[in-house]
């Protein structure tokens, strides 16, 4: 029997991702990028490869190591500056001509170590939580935008099975695909099941009460609403602008940037109250789970608290006059290492299962 | 209680109604079956009850309805799901989320029940419709009956008072759709559930009915009354009814249980047939075997067809798997001139990858497949389909030209042929589509769009032609029309290879049946044998009769005018 795996709390493993991902988006020094990248890839380990989604991992490592391998070349060949010069090419050749550096190598290195941090805590969520079900808790007011994207998800298989099946019928009759041209027989029945699929759906959903009603609200509350959206808004923009323009004024960016977002939130939950609906999957928050949640929180916020009071921690440019080796401190590398708690607190369980 | 008064409805874009001064009323509690020729409007009257006509599909609506005190009009689909119960024909495509429970709980979410109600109705409709061990799964890992059971009890779940089904198991094969209609059939007594069920198959739900509902080609009003009394008036019925229609046999027998009682008293020999069954076959050479005493290995009783010199399609010890679950074993199968090959089996036994393999399309993993002496695995695609024409699963997947025409010169183009108008004039007419052939492929009814694929495949003129369920949807008369050509092909001395669930066609024009299970031949002999032999896929009149001598309706008439 083919059953779906994954329990682990989605709220929870979001809170993972968070704070897996947010280093590879804040700093790129290897140091503290390989301690995350180290501890995904003990979790991923520790959620062991059993769950139907794990197939997926493979894939996610090979395309970020394409990626890498893709980003170091690159660089190198393109920037030419620093001082450590490992080899000349001909100066009188388009791009590539010139000095290749050491510096401009690890740039591509730190580059490419955060494409795949990032790519690869999305692979571990991914193994942990069955999407389909995270697009399903999307909070009410956003509850349809969650169907919709969950069906549109599960679209691309269908459409991979339905290419293949127009296809073969094409290719009985003679037909190869030479050119552009030559695709029209196969796209034209491609749309045509997509929509009329697509309509079936729409009907099915729709004869059971998909899109339920939506209560009035009193002129006032909606207008508080807008409000809300219209500030939140602003403050978000300003906020990101000030990060933009005004390096140097963090603190400030980001309380702009905190209130923004919890204006629109306030308006989006007070939105979603009135929809009528409800969940019928109960998520348990067992021990794992809240301690998970709570690991990850602290890495977020200080990665957050390092990143608004002291940049300069995380700061890493390997070109002159900043050196190629990078800084460590001591705390960063500890918010770092956060992210490999699960595999502790998963092992313990299972071990506490087994007898 | 359901009241349609003078319901009038017109599509967007059509002149002609769909629905003319319609009026009808349903009991509470009733099991009503619509039957009719496809485009009499079954799906629209059916969609009509919960309001997805019109508000669906647009157009003009004029008349009252009442379901059970409310007005679908007025309601709208979603002011009426948790009144009427909705299930369509194609079985995947209903499906909002990806696991069994969550679909379950699909519509109760978007009704905002409370979760411990949702538990505990949940719990209920898993095992109204017997699909508990079901609940953790992906919906995409069930079969078609089990899905179909899946979306039955997704909208049960809201407690409704009327199910409507549309056509739920006209993709199901035949063990797959008792399944479903014994539980459409249960609901129905235990809980007093309407149900209102279209479908084309009437041999397979007749015996289900409280009342049909008839919807004649345009222009005649609705019939409505007792099966048998409806039955009578059809003009075309299901073989059992067929033959009772024609002996005079009353009341109209609409089971096999009824008929034999009749059957019975109609040829001495027939008794005998009943307890030896296969002993009269000894005349037909195939069955002889039989005697030795071996009732349950068909195998061991029907010797495989002998090897004819000129057969056109040989496999020969065939293996195949997808992604290393073996679809087909050892396959040894042949087929020669002037052959019609009826390929049957459950879902998912190797059919289609059967057939996919003469066609090139699959290579074998182990052994050969030849087609008119080329070896599939070497040659070229472009030399297979000179032989070979294939028609899918689904016919709009081939047909993609502005007109039927084009599609025709798209063909002898992809075969490096010449233009022949005239020809292709000749075959439109020949397949009766003369009248369409300047029209979009797409616009044709399924009938049509069935024998238009066809058409697009025999231009090339190929020896052998190659189908897959090519009676999905149909009704009766496309059915008989369809016969009637395939049979035309066979004695032009083509080979016809069909894939199908349909028995009564396989009696109708099969020379042998290749039953599969698992990838492998269980049986191949001549259909007249197989299918006597069969429990399962055996057809109405051999059932009646247990009599390898009765397949269809012209055996017995035929019998009788011998015996005079």
């Amino acid at each position: 029997m083919q059953s779906v795996t994954s329990e682990h709390h989605p709220v929870a493993w979001s809170g993972w991702l968070a704070a897996a991902a947010l280093p590879a988006l804040l700093t790129r020094n290897p140091l503290y990028l390989s301690l995350v990248l180290l501890a995904v890839g003990i979790t991923y380990l520790a959620l062991g490869q059993s769950s139907p989604l794990a197939r997926s991992w493979g894939a996610f490592v090979r395309f970020g190591a394409a990626l890498w391998l893709l980003t170091i070349p690159f660089s190198a060949l393109t920037s030419h500056q620093g001082n450590l010069v490992l080899l000349s090419l001909p100066a009188n050749w388009p791009v590539v001509g010139g000095p290749i550096t050491a510096e401009s190598l690890l740039y591509g290195l730190t580059t490419g170590l955060q494409i795949i941090t990032l790519l690869l805590s999305f692979a571990v969520f991914n193994v942990a939580v069955d999407q389909a079900r995270l697009l399903r808790m999307t909070p009410a007011f956003i509850y349809q935008m969650g169907v919709v994207s969950a069906i549109a998800v599960g679209f691309v298989p269908q459409m991979v099975a339905a290419w293949q099946t127009i296809r073969e019928a094409q290719q009985v009759r003679g037909h190869r695909v030479r050119g552009l041209r030559d695709l029209l027989p196969l796209i034209m029945p491609l749309l045509i099941t997509a929509l009329e699929r697509a309509m079936r759906l729409a009907e099915s959903m729709e004869a059971r009460g998909f899109g339920g009603a939506i209560e009035p609200s009193s002129h006032w509350r909606r207008l508080a609403q807008q409000l809300a959206i219209l500030g939140g808004l602003a403050a978000l923009a300003s906020g990101l602008a000030c990060l933009g323009f005004l390096p140097d004024r963090r603190l400030l960016a980001g309380s702009l940037l905190a209130a923004g977002g919890l204006a629109l939130g306030w308006s989006f939950w007070d939105q979603g109250r009135r929809v009528r609906r409800s969940q019928y999957r109960r998520w348990y928050w067992n021990r794992p789970d809240r301690l998970i949640l709570g690991a990850s929180l602290l890495a977020g916020m200080i990665w957050l608290a390092v990143w608004l009071l002291r940049a300069d921690w995380l700061f890493y440019y390997p070109y002159p006059p900043y050196s190629p080796w990078p800084a460590f401190q001591p705390v960063v590398g500890l918010a770092a290492l956060l992210a490999v708690a699960p595999a502790f607190l998963l092992g313990a369980e299972a071990k506490a299962i087994q007898p | 209680m359901i009241k349609l008064d003078h319901v009038s409805y017109i599509y967007p874009d059509q002149t002609v109604p769909v629905l003319a001064d319609f009026s009808l009323s349903i009991e509470p509690g009733e099991f009503v079956l619509v039957v009719g020729p496809s485009g009499a409007g079954k799906s629209t009257f059916l969609r009509s009850l919960n309001g997805l006509v019109p508000h669906f599909y647009g157009g003009r609506w004029a008349g009252r309805a009442s379901v059970f005190g409310r007005d679908p009009v007025g309601r709208a689909p979603r002011g009426m799901a948790d009144l009427v119960g909705f299930v369509f024909q194609d079985a995947e495509a209903q499906f909002a989320v990806d696991t069994v429970e969550d679909e379950l709980a699909f519509a109760m979410e978007n009704f905002g029940l409370p979760q411990a109600t949702m538990r505990k109705r949940v719990e209920e409709v898993l095992d109204q419709l017997a699909i508990a061990h079901l609940r953790g799964r992906r919906i995409s890992s069930l079969s078609g009956g089990e899905k179909q059971r899946v979306a039955i009890a997704s909208v049960l779940a809201l407690q409704p008072e009327v199910l409507v089904l549309d056509e739920p198991t006209s993709q199901l094969d035949p063990q797959a759709a008792e399944e479903v209609l014994v539980a459409l059939r249960q609901l129905n007594e235990d809980l007093g559930l309407t149900v209102i069920l279209s479908e084309h198959r009437l041999e397979r739900v007749i015996q289900y009915a409280d009342r049909v509902l008839y919807l004649p080609a345009s222009g005649a009003p609705p019939v409505m009354g007792d099966p048998r009394a409806i039955l009578a008036q059809l003009p075309l019925v299901p073989p059992l009814v067929r033959l009772g229609r024609a002996l005079g046999w009353q009341p109209l027998p609409l089971t096999i249980k009824e008929g034999r009682v009749f059957a019975r008293s109609l040829f001495r020999s027939a008794e005998a047939g009943e307890r030896s069954s296969l002993g009269l076959a000894e005349d037909s050479g195939p069955g002889r075997a039989r005697g030795r005493g071996e009732p349950l290995s068909p195998s061991a009783a029907l010797p495989v067809a002998q090897p004819s010199p000129a057969a056109t399609v040989v496999l020969d010890g065939v293996d195949y798997s997808y992604n290393g679950r073996p679809a087909l074993r050892h396959v040894k199968f042949q087929a020669g001139p002037s052959e019609f090959v009826a390929l049957m089996g459950r879902n998912g036994s190797g059919k289609s990858t059967l057939l996919k393999q003469i066609v090139g399309l699959l290579k074998p993993g182990a052994g050969r497949v030849t087609v008119a002496g080329l070896d599939t695995q070497r040659a070229e695609m472009d030399d297979i389909i000179r032989y070979v024409g294939y028609v899918p699963q689904q016919p709009g997947t081939l047909l993609f030209q502005e007109t039927l025409d084009e599609e025709l010169s798209f063909t002898r183009r992809g075969h490096h042929l010449r233009p022949d108008p005239a020809a292709d004039r000749a075959l439109l007419q020949r397949l009766g589509l003369a009248e369409v052939g300047g029209r979009d492929p797409r616009d044709l009814s399924g009938g049509e769009q069935q024998r238009a694929a066809l058409a697009a495949i025999l231009v090339a003129g190929p020896q052998v032609i190659l189908l897959d369920e090519p009676t999905r949807g149909l009704d009766y008369a496309q059915k008989e029309a369809l016969a009637a050509l395939l049979l035309d092909l066979k004695r032009e001395g083509r080979t016809v290879i069909m894939a199908t669930h349909d028995v009564e066609l396989v009696a109708a024009c099969a020379d042998r049946v290749v039953l599969l299970a698992e990838g492998e031949v269980v049986v191949d002999g001549p259909a007249r044998a197989v299918m006597s032999d069969s429990q399962v896929f055996s057809s109405q009149i051999n059932k009646l009769f247990r009599d390898p001598r009765f397949l269809v309706v012209e055996d017995v008439l035929r019998e009788m005018k011998a015996e005079g």
